[in-house]
């Protein structure tokens, strides 16, 4: 049953529209970014330079120290959400309990409830155990919204996972850990990086988690990003805003062949 | 979604082995965000100076406040817009892409991309272009449409959020889109394909085979959109009027006050974002299940 | 030697290094030798709140300060930028309840007026120790502009760092003849709707317009001076009020919003939405039209009524724990040398705050030779018609009585 042509062509045009609105609004940023002058009402700008660029990119701007925290805090974040969430995400993908549902809630509450919320009542917390102004302190709140989402995505991972070749090296002998990881790690591997991407994304993306636990010591790329917008440099914030959304589109790359249907059940939370 | 990770018959251990592993998430979760909750109640309930009693007088100073309803009632009106039109929009995008047509993959490719925009660049891209002095408004000048940028409409930095509303959709649909695309990929065609067979038309397959299978993911994920539209912080900072204030970036101003009499207050104000975000979802849920009973 | 032995000469060897560049004990230091001063603080790191609105601001201090600091003294200043300052005095607040004495982050903040004021009060600033500073004695503390801030005694508390004077801005390309005081301001304004806007207090420019607002509906600037007096502000808050509020309907968005800070509106300006702008610091149009945001046309300029004037300071936390190293930041600042750099127009264009007269001859020169911004309105054209500013308790008012009477 084709569709008829005119059909067609509506979706063809919804399709490219689609396609401009995805991209727009990273435009003037891009642009912003090789412009010195670009004032109302030019519509590209009447001075063009590498300016922003190179004071960017040098050590100056912090832009690349600012990078590297970033990633540690996002890694790091990452790597214990990993960690805690695999385990949680197998006990809420392959075992039934009594109770299950209220675990659940639990696990989801961190993503249903604004991280801002949180993140107010626990500053006086972390001010007192000197955790505030903290690499440590920010990665702890990033968890906040990383963990739920990690253990939310494995959970669906271990559900499509098949436990017989698990169940035939048990019978054949092999210890826990040699199950987990000559068996179990390699099949569920995908599922793992796929979430792990997403995860990193989650710290990655943190604005107000950030400015609250790190009190302006620890400096993330949105903070900065913010930081030279609001202080009227649209040049610098462009290129900023350009280094800034490149480790995304690299890792979705990457993970792109590894995300279908069933091994990602619901992507949530900081990517919202 | 309980049925989703509901285990096949099989083997599983009892809740023993289950508790064992989900001990260090549970842990982590209720000390960091069950302390953090439970630390703004307490901070809203009793002031930081000592010698102060336990009392609610934060939660009648923050009703009395004139800013408080203004800004409860700012931030609703957003996220009840933004999540309506994103899901609305978001499955004419699904359908769209479930069709096959020249291009489609690298626009899918696009939708996906967008995902991993954080907010604040999306924000500030935004600003960009639909500010008086912005991009479109310059070339609606070139274009001879106006002479000054008071002449553009007021998109930004106004009080019906319309910058902001256009930012939500902007990250949301294609988030809601995803999701619902998975479910569909799950659905499978099969129930559409028997439709069509039995003479049923297009829009009919849609609203009645389609529409009651995506409707439980739409109603998460439309959940989910709605807390976070509550509650973001940086997006309003950005877009949004000096008054009213998102409920958010008003709370975040108290908390920054010197006067630590009010700190309180932000607290207060801290404890009805979370209370309500989660009443609403939970009953935005509530009704969803109870309308897909019905249908 | 045991493995308990090994730990334990390691915890001694590390509690004894910490004291080199960790000072938090205050008492110790005033009136120590500068040398020993400089000693401890080597090889330390020192964190400096301030307001991060301005790129050139934020170069001078990064660059500038950092590179002297580390390269003569291997002090390592981190620079935080902070919206307003009041974030810098709450960080310490609430630290200082928190019950963190002695480890705090913030060991140096910019400050002036109701901040400085709210520290005071509260007992959170060292003081008692600028004597001990040498290029202490550059500054003139018989100037009583200098020695009170907002009327509040400085009295060994603070350093002073610049003299600020507030400028309007205009683009002489498409507004020749802007109005030159406040009564032709607001008729200016009704004549020509939506072209002016200010920013919201409480921040920190914005509310300073205001505060021009409140003199000119005073009848002049004594009125207003010396303590709070409530029944002076009964008197005058009203026809202030009414002055604002009669110009809203000609207001930019017709006064429905106003701009959240002084970015936004200079943005206005930098694009042509409204005519004017303003900042207390005036050498702000130059760092603007340099960085490219304004037309080169555009110039700053005072008013004939005069606009006020204020010197800022910084100022040392009581739970800093690294004040030696601050000590030997706010001395560099105070150098002939720091303050010369911060003068030049195309580095940050700041007013000395130093007697000029008290340097080297060399300095004085290089003072005087000193370039002027074609943008920026000279220090000693605005100083000729400077108003002084209010005490610290009428800006809280003026402030909470504009959200309460115009703001909604």
């Amino acid at each position: 049953m084709a569709p008829p042509p005119g059909l067609r062509a509506f979706w063809v045009i919804s399709g490219i529209c689609l396609a401009l609105l995805m991209i727009l609004p990273l435009v003037p940023l891009a642009v912003w970014s090789v412009a010195d002058g670009w004032r109302f009402p030019a519509i590209l700008p009447q001075v063009w330079s590498a300016d922003a660029w190179r004071y960017t990119l040098s050590p100056a701007s912090g832009v690349l120290a600012s990078l590297w925290s970033t990633t540690l805090i996002a890694l790091s974040a990452t790597a214990l959400s990993a960690l805690i969430g695999i385990p949680a995400g197998r006990a809420l993908g392959l075992h039934r309990f009594r109770g299950k549902a209220a675990v659940e809630l639990v696990i989801l509450a961190p993503l249903v409830v604004p991280a801002i919320a949180v993140a107010l009542g626990l500053h006086a917390v972390f001010l007192r155990l000197g955790l505030t102004g903290t690499t440590i302190g920010v990665v702890l709140v990033h968890l906040i919204p990383a963990l739920p989402y990690m253990t939310l995505v494995m959970a669906a991972v271990f559900a499509n996972h098949d436990t017989a070749y698990e169940d035939q090296a048990r019978s054949l002998g092999a210890g826990r850990l040699a199950i987990f990881r000559l068996v179990t790690l390699p099949a569920v591997l995908p599922g793992i990086l796929a979430g792990a991407a997403f995860t990193f994304l989650v710290s990655w993306s943190q604005y107000a988690l950030t400015l609250l636990i790190g009190s302006g010591k620890v400096v993330t790329l949105p903070l900065l990003l913010f930081s030279f917008a609001s202080s009227g440099r649209n040049d610098i914030a462009g290129a900023i805003g350009v280094i800034y959304v490149l480790p995304g589109i690299i890792l979705l790359a990457l993970t792109l062949g590894r995300i279908n249907g069933r091994n990602v059940a619901l992507p949530r939370g900081g990517l919202t | 979604m309980a049925a989703k990770t509901d285990p096949p018959a099989g083997p599983s251990s009892g809740g023993g082995r289950a508790l064992f592993l989900l001990a260090p998430a549970l842990i982590v979760i209720g000390v960091l965000f069950g302390g953090g909750l439970v630390a703004g109640a307490w901070q809203s309930l009793a002031p930081l100076l000592p010698g102060a009693r336990l009392s609610l007088d934060a939660y009648r100073a923050i009703l009395g406040d004139p800013g408080f309803p203004g800004a409860l009632g700012f931030s609703l009106y957003i996220a009840l817009t933004a999540t309506m039109l994103s899901a609305v929009m978001a499955t004419a995008v699904a359908l769209l892409l479930r069709q096959t047509f020249p291009g489609r993959r690298l626009i899918s490719f696009l939708v996906q991309v967008n995902l991993t925009i954080p907010h604040a660049v999306g924000a500030i891209g935004i600003l960009y272009l639909l500010s008086q002095s912005g991009t479109l408004s310059r070339l609606a000048h070139g274009a001879g449409l106006l002479d000054r940028p008071a002449q553009f409409p007021e998109l930004v930095y106004d009080r019906h959020a319309i910058g902001i509303i256009l930012h939500y959709m902007w990250k949301e649909v294609p988030f809601i889109t995803l999701i619902l695309l998975s479910q569909m990929q799950t659905i499978g065609q099969d129930y559409a394909a028997a439709a069509r067979s039995l003479g049923a038309g297009r829009w009919q397959c849609f609203r009645h085979v389609t529409l009651p299978l995506i409707a439980p993911a739409l109603a998460a994920a439309s959940a989910i959109v709605f807390a976070f539209c509550f509650g973001a912080y940086e997006v309003p900072l950005l877009l949004g009027p000096n008054s009213p204030a998102a409920l958010p970036v008003l709370a975040y101003r108290v908390s920054v006050d010197a006067d630590l009499a009010t700190r309180p207050q932000a607290m207060a104000m801290a404890m009805v974002i979370a209370a309500l975000s989660a009443a609403l979802v939970l009953i935005a849920l509530r009704a969803a299940r109870r309308a897909m009973g019905r249908a | 030697m045991s493995l308990v032995s090994r730990l334990a000469l390691c915890a001694a060897t590390l509690a004894a290094t910490q004291g080199w560049a960790d000072t938090p004990d205050g008492a110790a230091l005033i009136g120590q030798d500068w040398e020993k001063i400089v000693e401890a603080a080597r090889g330390g790191e020192v964190n400096f709140f301030l307001w991060g609105g301005s790129d050139t601001i934020n170069r001078y201090v990064t660059e500038d300060l950092g590179g002297i600091l580390l390269r003569d003294y291997g002090i390592t200043l981190n620079r935080v930028g902070v919206t307003d300052t009041a974030e810098a005095v709450n960080l310490v607040l609430g630290e200082t309840a928190a019950g963190v004495t002695d480890a705090g982050s913030v060991d140096l903040i910019w400050i002036n007026g109701e901040n400085f004021r709210t520290m005071r009060q509260g007992d959170l600033v060292w003081c008692g120790y600028t004597e001990t500073l040498p290029n202490n004695a550059l500054v003139n503390w018989n100037n009583p502009s200098i020695a009170n801030d907002f009327g509040v005694p400085v009295d060994g508390c603070e350093v002073p760092w610049n003299r600020a004077q507030f400028a309007f801005a205009h683009d002489s390309a498409t507004l020749a003849e802007p109005p030159r005081d406040m009564a032709a301001l607001i008729d200016w304004i009704k004549a020509n709707p939506g072209q002016f806007t200010y920013a919201a207090p409480p921040d920190f420019n914005g509310s300073v317009f205001v505060r021009h607002v409140f003199y000119h509906a005073a009848g002049g600037a004594d009125a207003l001076l010396g303590p709070f007096d409530q029944a002076t502000f009964d008197a005058v808050a009203p026809k202030a009020w009414a002055i604002l509020n009669d110009l809203e309907p000609y207001l930019w968005r017709k006064g429905e919003t106003y701009p959240n800070t002084i970015t936004q509106l200079n943005n206005l300006f930098a694009n042509g939405e409204v005519a004017l702008t303003f900042n207390y610091d005036a050498s702000q149009s130059g760092a603007a039209v340099d960085a490219g945001q304004y037309p080169a046309t555009v110039r700053s300029y005072g008013l004939t009524d005069g606009t006020i004037g204020n010197t800022n300071y910084t100022v040392i936390p009581a739970n800093s724990p690294n004040k030696a190293a601050a000590m030997v930041l706010q001395n560099l600042t105070l150098s002939g040398d720091a303050q010369l750099r911060k003068a030049d127009p195309a580095v940050w264009g700041a007013a000395p705050v130093i007697e000029l007269d008290r340097l080297t001859p060399d300095l004085q020169s290089a003072f005087a030779a000193l370039p002027a911004h074609p943008s920026v309105v000279q220090p000693a054209e605005l100083g000729a018609a400077a108003l002084p500013e209010l005490q610290a308790e009428w800006i809280s008012a003026i402030e909470k009585g504009w959200a309460e009477n115009v703001g909604r």
